[in-house]
């Protein structure tokens, strides 16, 4: 019960943070210091007029298929490849310079070279989103992998277990909380990716709305797509944490649970 | 029969090499509870976990029924000081987890796992989570989890060594009630002498550095024992004749001298 008390209360003053910055960017846009500040009443009234258009529902869609196709398979060879990573030294030492690599990289800077080798269509879009999502999952789940207690190993070692169960019975469970931080916030980098990709080639899904938007100076309009894409990222990470507190039962547990029973 | 031929365990250090444990013999009988007591780095944990097959010795052998032993075996389960649970399974999974992991579904182990979690009094926690448990109860999901797999031998290792002392106390009365229905042969791992002489057939002292065999004493007291024994003069002498042994090593300048 205080658990919920206490977290309707952060909920309560995540949402006055949000009506704080609402109010501030009101404020600034009612004084017309820029074009580029439309009062946010403004955009609001411009929200319902652009989300409901066929232009952006079509630019909705094609930004969604692309997601939709590369997000999964990203995740799932991610995840497969961090387990590896994590749980073989020889995997670890051949390949965790290039992850370490791939994730300093600036990745905006391969985008060129990606279009060079897929072309201008979804191939490159799709490219794109896995370049900034796999490598995340992967050390993610690899550091998930390093929190396995040795202690289990050993224990589930000395009734018997394979090495194959010992992967799914001790690892992969251990490696779960880290693993799906790294989901999270691949999801949030693919809706990061897939704009940025579809920026470049102009023509296509919301990054290409954007862009046309921005090109014609329609900034109320911009700024409903931005805050459309906001929401939806919000609303994506969101939907990851409530597949974690499902899939992952013991650790909301372990965060409610007063101290121990008493007594032998 | 347990049998232990020759064992020595060498560990190569920065200052060379480092001879853990060196001509451990013994045997132990069969549905016999043999403890081994010692202090702190002996070698009697590694001793342990060398016939429990999780470690290798560098020299000598271990054969179980005239069978070495080369691995972990179905014939024998092991108890952790720590405990050991799977923190993110409830308590009836932890209990079959043995089970499981020698080829039963989930299902099946789960359902094999509730008399052996009956049998340590806990079936009204089957769905709990490891850590909403005190460590005695989180202790006895490790005995029956270690019982379940239907083991001759049982390896426990410190068992008791992370409870509070009273609730030691009881666990070493359920395991002795258990040992006298059951009838398993127990190795059993301990700091306490109180604790070897309470429980044991016969309690082996180990020296240290290198840890080898001290010598070998019998507990000649009736079974079955209760708390009334901790009393009786034969237990009190056999426990300040561990104390004597046992102090020698620790190289307490004020200690007397062992022999």
């Amino acid at each position: 019960m205080r658990a919920l008390k206490k977290q309707n209360k952060n909920r309560l003053l995540s949402l006055a943070g949000l009506l704080a910055g609402l109010v501030i960017w009101e404020i600034i846009g009612r004084l017309e210091l820029s074009p580029a500040f439309p009062p946010v009443t403004a955009v609001l009234g411009a929200v319902f007029e652009v989300w409901s258009s066929p232009r952006f529902l079509d630019a909705l869609k094609e930004s969604l298929i692309s997601i939709a196709i590369a997000l999964p398979p990203s995740i799932l060879f991610g995840v497969a490849f961090g387990l590896l990573i994590g749980r073989y030294k020889p995997v670890e030492w051949a390949f965790d310079p290039l992850v370490n690599t791939f994730l300093s990289l600036p990745l905006v800077a391969l985008i060129p070279v990606l279009f060079l080798i897929f072309g201008l269509g979804r191939g490159s879009i799709l490219a794109t989103i896995i370049i900034y999502t796999f490598f995340i999952v992967v050390v993610n789940t690899a550091a998930g992998v390093r929190t396995t207690d040795h202690q289990i190993v050993e224990m589930a070692t000395s009734f018997g277990a394979s090495e194959r169960q010992i992967l799914s019975r001790v690892v992969l469970p251990s490696a779960l909380p880290l693993m799906f931080a790294g989901i999270r916030i691949s999801t949030g980098r693919a809706i990061r990716a897939v704009i940025i990709a579809e920026q470049v080639i102009g023509l296509i899904g919301l990054g290409g709305l954007v862009q046309r938007l921005g090109g014609a100076f329609a900034v109320e309009q911009l700024y409903a797509v931005i805050l459309f894409v906001g929401l939806f990222g919000l609303l994506s990470m969101e939907a990851v944490s409530f597949v974690e507190r499902r899939a992952l039962p013991w650790i909301l547990a372990q965060e409610e649970t007063e101290p121990a029973l008493q007594g032998a | 029969m347990i049998e232990i031929q020759n064992i020595g365990r060498q560990f190569n250090t920065r200052d060379g090499t480092f001879e853990a444990l060196k001509d451990v013999n013994f045997a132990v009988e069969d549905k016999e509870f043999f403890s081994i007591i010692g202090p702190s780095g002996c070698g009697k944990t590694t001793l342990l976990k060398m016939v429990a097959g999780l470690i290798k010795p560098s020299s000598g052998s271990i054969t179980v029924d005239g069978q070495p032993v080369v691995g972990p075996g179905n014939d024998r389960a092991m108890v952790f000081q720590h405990f050991v649970l799977l923190p993110w399974a409830d308590v009836l999974t932890n209990v079959g987890f043995g089970l499981e992991m020698r080829g039963l579904s989930r299902k099946e182990s789960r359902e094999a796992a509730k008399p052996f979690l009956d049998r340590v009094g806990l079936t009204r926690f089957s769905e709990h989570y490891p850590h909403e448990l005190s460590g005695g109860m989180q202790q006895r999901v490790g005995l029956a989890r270690a019982l379940a797999v239907g083991p001759d031998i049982l390896l426990m290792d410190e068992p008791f060594g992370a409870l509070d002392a009273q609730t030691r106390q009881l666990m070493q009365e359920d395991l002795m009630r258990l040992w006298d229905g059951e009838q398993k042969t127990v190795i059993f791992v301990t700091h306490s002498m109180d604790e070897a002489a309470y429980l044991s057939d016969r309690v082996l002292v180990m020296d240290t550095h290198p840890g080898t065999v001290r010598e070998i004493l019998d507990v000649p007291l009736p079974r079955p024992r209760d708390e009334s024994v901790r009393r009786t003069p034969v237990f009190n002498e056999l426990t300040a004749h561990m104390w004597h042994e046992l102090r020698g090593m620790m190289g307490d300048p004020t200690a007397a001298a062992p022999e």
